[in-house]
Formats: C-alpha cells, sequence, structure tokens
C-alpha cells in the first residue's frame, strides 16, 4: 500500500517552507535576546582585538615568521564557529531538553529533521556573520592578509560547522541537566583551546600538540590557517585535519543517536536504572 | 464513534510494571479523565496513546491508527493536540509568535486570534513570554495545545497550581472545545476537576484500572449508605430511627443509613408531630473523593494527601 500524500516524511516545497519558517523563529529568538545575541557575536571580536593589541605584533617561527595577528584572525575565525555551533548549541539542547521543549516538539507534526536543519543553518548564519566580521576587522584594522585561496577555507569552516555541531548534540546528551550545561562545556572547550595552541602559535612537534591532536579543535585550527599560509610548499588544503574533523562529527552522530532523549533528564534519571525506576515513581 | 480504544496495555521500567493491562474506550466528543495518585500509570498510559512511549504489550488504536505506528506518525500528531505539565516556550518571544509559529506546524490550525480568545490572552498577544504571569503562561500552554486544532487533545494535569478562578477559566475553554466535537483525555489529581470536566473517569491505581464510569455513579457512590445529618435543641429525646445513630451532648445528630427514605420520613414526621426543632438537615453522599480514596487505598489516611 501506497503511504497518502499526508503521512510522508518529506513532502517537498511544503517542508522546505516549513524549515525556512523554523528558521525564521530560530533566528527571532536569537536577536529577541540582543544582549545575549551581541555577546555570542561580539567575544570573538573582542578576544581578537584585545590579544592583538597584547602580542598581534610580535613574530612566531612556527608560522613562518609572519606576525601572529595573522595566526589569531584564523584563530578567532575557529573560535567564533566553534563557540556557536558546539557551546551555544550544546546548551540550548540542555535547555530545551530539561524545560521540555523538545517534548513538546517531539509531539508536534515538526518533523526531526525539519527542527535539526533550522537549528544548524540558525548556527550557520550566526557563525558566517563572526567570520565576515573577524575577517572585515583584520584586513581593516591589522593588514592581515585574507586566504589566499577560498574554496579550502570554506570546505574547512563547513567541515568544522557540521561537525562541532553533531558532537554539540552528542555532548548534550551527557549533560544531566541544565545547571551543569555551562560549566561542562565550558572547562572541555577552554580546555581544548588551551592545550590546541589558539592563543599561541603551538610547534607541531610538540607533545601538546600531539596530545591536542587526538581532538578535533586542534585540527580545526590548522586546517582553517593552511589557506592563510603564504610559505613555499604549504599545501592551502589540509585533507588529513578536515578528514579527523569529519571523523569526530561521524563519531557526535553516533552518540547522539544512541543516548539521545526527549524527555527532561531531572524527571527521568540519569543513568539506564534511575531513570526506569524514576520514571515510575516520579510520574 | 471511537477515538480511543486500550486493551490489555502494559509497560515495563526494568523490573517494574508501571501499567500492567489497562483497558478503556473513548468515544467522539467524550472527556475522559483517568485519575490517580501518582506513579500510578497515567502519564505512562497517556504518553502510550500519543505515541511518545512504546508499550510492551496490548492493543492500542487512536484516531484509527496504532500511535506507535512510525510510518503514519506526523499524519497522527497533526490530528493530536497536547498541553504538557511543564511550561516549555522560549521565553523572548511574544505570545502571537509563539502560537503563528507552532500554528504553521499543521496543515489546518485555527486562527491565532481565535486561540487567543479562547484562553484569554487578547490584552497580552504581543507581550513577551517571558513577562506573563504563571497563570498566564499556562494559559499559552494551553493555546499551544489547541492551535492545531485537534480532534483529540490530552490535558496532563492542566490546572495544577492555578488559582481557582483560572481554573474556572481553563474548564470553560475546555467545554469551549468539547461543545465544538473535540474528544479530550485527561489526567488530573483533582476530583472537582474530573466532575466538573469529565463524562467519564477510570481511576488507575498500581498500573490498574480500579473503577470506571461517569462521576456520578463512580464506585456505586449513587447507591449505598449516605450520611443524615441534623440539630437539635440540646437534651432532645430522639425517636426510634431504624439506622446507626450518634448523636453529640450538644445535639448535633448524624446518621449512617442505605435506607435513608425511611429514614427521613422518620426524623421529619417526629419533627413535624413533636414540634421538636430541626436545623441544618442534610443527606450527603459519598464524594467523588471519597470514593477514589477508598478505591486507591488510602480511605485511612483522611481527606488531605492523596496525592503523595
Amino acid at each position: 500500500m501506497n503511504p497518502s500524500p499526508a503521512s510522508r516524511s518529506f513532502r517537498g516545497i511544503t517542508d522546505v517552507r516549513l524549515v525556512a519558517r523554523q528558521l525564521y523563529f530560530e533566528q527571532l529568538n536569537f536577536w529577541l535576546n540582543p544582549v545575549a545575541a551581541v555577546f555570542t557575536v561580539g567575544f570573538s571580536v573582542v578576544f581578537l582585538v584585545l590579544l592583538a593589541s597584547s602580542a598581534g605584533g610580535s613574530r612566531s617561527s612556527v608560522i613562518g615568521n609572519v606576525r601572529v595577528i595573522q595566526y589569531y584572525v584564523p584563530g578567532f575565525v575557529d573560535y567564533g564557529v566553534m563557540s556557536t555551533c558546539f557551546n551555544a548549541m550544546t546548551i540550548s539542547l540542555v535547555v530545551r531538553r530539561e524545560t521540555g521543549l523538545l517534548k513538546r516538539l517531539r509531539l508536534s507534526p515538526l518533523p526531526t529533521w525539519a527542527m535539526l536543519t533550522a537549528l544548524f543553518t540558525n548556527a550557520v548564519i550566526i557563525s558566517v556573520l563572526q567570520v565576515v566580521l573577524l575577517l572585515v576587522i583584520g584586513k581593516a584594522g591589522y593588514h592581515v592578509s585574507l586566504p589566499h585561496d577560498y574554496a579550502p577555507f570554506a570546505v574547512a569552516l563547513v567541515v568544522g560547522a557540521a561537525s562541532f555541531t553533531a558532537v554539540g548534540v552528542a555532548m548534550s546528551t551527557l549533560i544531566p541537566n541544565q545547571e551543569a550545561a555551562g560549566p561542562m562545556v565550558s572547562i572541555v572547550f577552554f580546555v581544548l583551546l588551551f592545550l590546541s595552541g589558539l592563543w599561541y602559535p603551538l610547534d607541531p612537534n610538540s607533545a601538546m600538540a600531539k596530545v591536542a591532536g587526538w581532538f578535533p579543535i586542534r585540527h580545526m585550527i590548522t586546517a582553517v590557517f593552511a589557506p592563510f599560509d603564504k610559505r613555499p610548499g604549504a599545501p592551502a588544503w589540509a585533507w588529513h585535519d578536515i578528514a579527523v574533523m569529519a571523523l569526530w562529527g561521524a563519531a557526535g552522530v553516533a552518540v547522539a543517536l544512541r543516548r539521545w532523549s526527549w524527555s527532561p533528564r531531572r524527571s527521568e534519571g540519569g543513568g539506564r536504572r534511575a531513570r526506569s525506576q524514576r520514571a515510575v515513581a516520579g510520574e | 464513534m471511537t477515538v480511543v480504544s486500550v486493551e490489555g496495555l502494559c509497560k515495563t521500567y526494568g523490573n517494574t510494571p508501571a501499567v500492567d493491562g489497562v483497558s478503556f474506550e473513548v468515544g467522539h466528543g467524550e472527556v475522559f479523565a483517568l485519575l490517580g495518585p501518582n506513579g500510578a500509570g497515567k502519564t505512562t498510559t497517556v504518553e502510550v496513546l500519543e505515541g511518545f512511549r512504546r508499550r510492551d504489550s496490548g492493543q492500542v488504536r487512536v484516531l484509527g491508527v496504532d500511535p506507535a505506528d512510525r510510518s503514519c506518525s506526523r499524519a497522527f500528531r497533526e490530528r493530536i493536540g497536547v498541553v504538557l505539565q511543564e511550561l516549555a516556550v522560549e521565553p523572548f518571544l511574544t505570545v502571537r509568535q509563539a502560537l503563528a509559529r507552532n500554528a504553521g506546524y499543521y496543515p489546518r490550525p485555527r486562527e491565532v486570534d481565535e486561540v487567543l480568545g479562547l484562553v484569554g490572552l487578547e490584552d497580552r498577544a504581543d507581550r513577551r513570554i517571558k513577562s506573563l504571569s504563571g497563570g498566564q503562561q499556562r494559559r499559552l500552554d494551553l493555546g499551544l495545545g489547541i492551535v492545531g486544532n485537534p480532534e483529540l487533545l490530552f490535558l496532563d494535569e492542566p490546572t495544577t497550581g492555578f488559582d481557582p478562578l483560572a481554573r474556572r477559566g481553563a474548564w470553560d475553554v475546555v467545554r469551549a472545545l468539547t461543545g465544538g466535537g473535540t474528544t479530550v483525555i485527561l489526567t488530573t489529581h483533582y476530583m472537582d476537576e474530573a466532575e466538573a470536566l469529565a463524562d467519564r473517569v477510570a481511576v488507575i491505581s498500581s498500573g490498574h484500572i480500579v473503577a470506571q464510569g461517569p462521576p456520578a455513579t463512580l464506585g456505586g457512590r449513587d447507591a449505598g449508605e449516605v450520611r443524615i445529618r441534623f440539630q437539635v435543641p440540646a437534651g432532645t429525646r430522639l425517636p426510634e430511627i431504624p439506622a446507626a445513630v450518634s448523636a453529640s451532648p450538644s445535639g448535633q445528630v448524624e446518621i449512617m443509613t442505605d435506607r435513608e427514605i425511611e429514614v427521613l420520613a422518620a426524623v421529619t414526621s417526629w419533627g413535624v408531630s413533636d414540634v421538636v426543632e430541626i436545623t441544618g438537615l442534610t443527606v450527603e453522599r459519598l464524594t467523588l473523593e471519597d470514593v477514589y480514596l477508598r478505591l486507591t487505598g488510602h480511605a485511612a489516611t483522611g481527606t488531605t494527601g492523596y496525592g503523595g
């Protein structure tokens, strides 16, 4: 028996409009809280300006004796994309789960894929805004040279955004409640940022770089820096780094699919056993 | 026409059965209340009907389909509305924006202005959700549940935390909806809510339905014992009455009987013939609460604390 048009999960142009509408309300929700919006978008810019004025003029042999600001601009492009797709996404998903928003969405006809597409596109829009802002400030304020090849720059950012979103969704399933979301995400993020050499260029042969190489942030930084790197023989495409990010993204998807929950954890308990007991007791 | 039919529904979490062989039917346009203490299995039952939770066994048909069938889940969700216990709306949107967004999920939604009128939020339409009072937020919740123009509406303890006036308001909305043919499944702790709204009530305890029927006749409360009370001047000698009588020295008389007509005839004819001043005469049937407490095994704990 053929499914009736009403029961198909994708309905063509109607659903494209549905996602566009959902995206509109995600954007509305973001900008209607202007303080949070300005801080989210402005954080990477403020960081860049602070670091540039303190250390931006010094040179680093690790990146071919260019000014460090030439390293910070792509670095904070990464920071902007990662903090939007990983930090903000993770915290927002935990809050939505714990306040019952996800459960309500699950009980509405909005398909899960449409919700996630709108969420991801929303994060991409906010990321692009920061990338443009950082490149403009870098160029106009600090005469930084822009990427000599935009294709690897764009691919590294898109793969990074998708992977960090997937890891963010997975991370949200590991966080038990709203109050823990901010601290847990910040600690993971800032420790890895430090290890991965966002604050100063890292010698690729150092022990720290080797440890950081296990995690995706280091690879985001090297993949996005590559198209800025003008040293002779330096490849603009950092395929290895892009591939490692993609692997992390795939792992994120796998964890998210296994552990995803529409119900607040608070009412269902943490572990599987506690959940089964509390679901009965805490009806 | 049957909108919901449940036969032998079972759901176990770990080793603990939450719902153990529940069966009932709900007809078109009916308000059906599931009444029971915390942990009795109300929410689990409702979540299975909503397609939110999978059942272990039993037959379930809702609006002609199996809610666990994922191939038609989207079409199914277009026909149901759900009001959850927790408020769940993004705080920075306005009331109108939230309703308009959710209306867009459904093929034949209600007009946003109609919903605003139904839940009494017209004058709050352009306010941010975070600025609403608790009661207003719950009314918005109700509005979000009905904006899709559902055939079947699930209300999970819809008036918990409402003040008495707000509860009446919410009841009026539910009555207006059922007048339009919407079927409602309601879970509640409140006896008066079940009595005011429900055409039929099922009392659920430890995963079982222990009684089912119209609130007026539930658990045989339309028959059986009644409590007759009246006051006579202190020291008055009572006549022969064919029932157990307890009288206090101050003249307060209480009679428990299942032969209320005979007893009342004896009392009233005595009052008229002996010219005794009888005041405050009342005849009480078991309240729904009495029945509920008896059915859920809490009769001895008194009239409060049944929700624990």
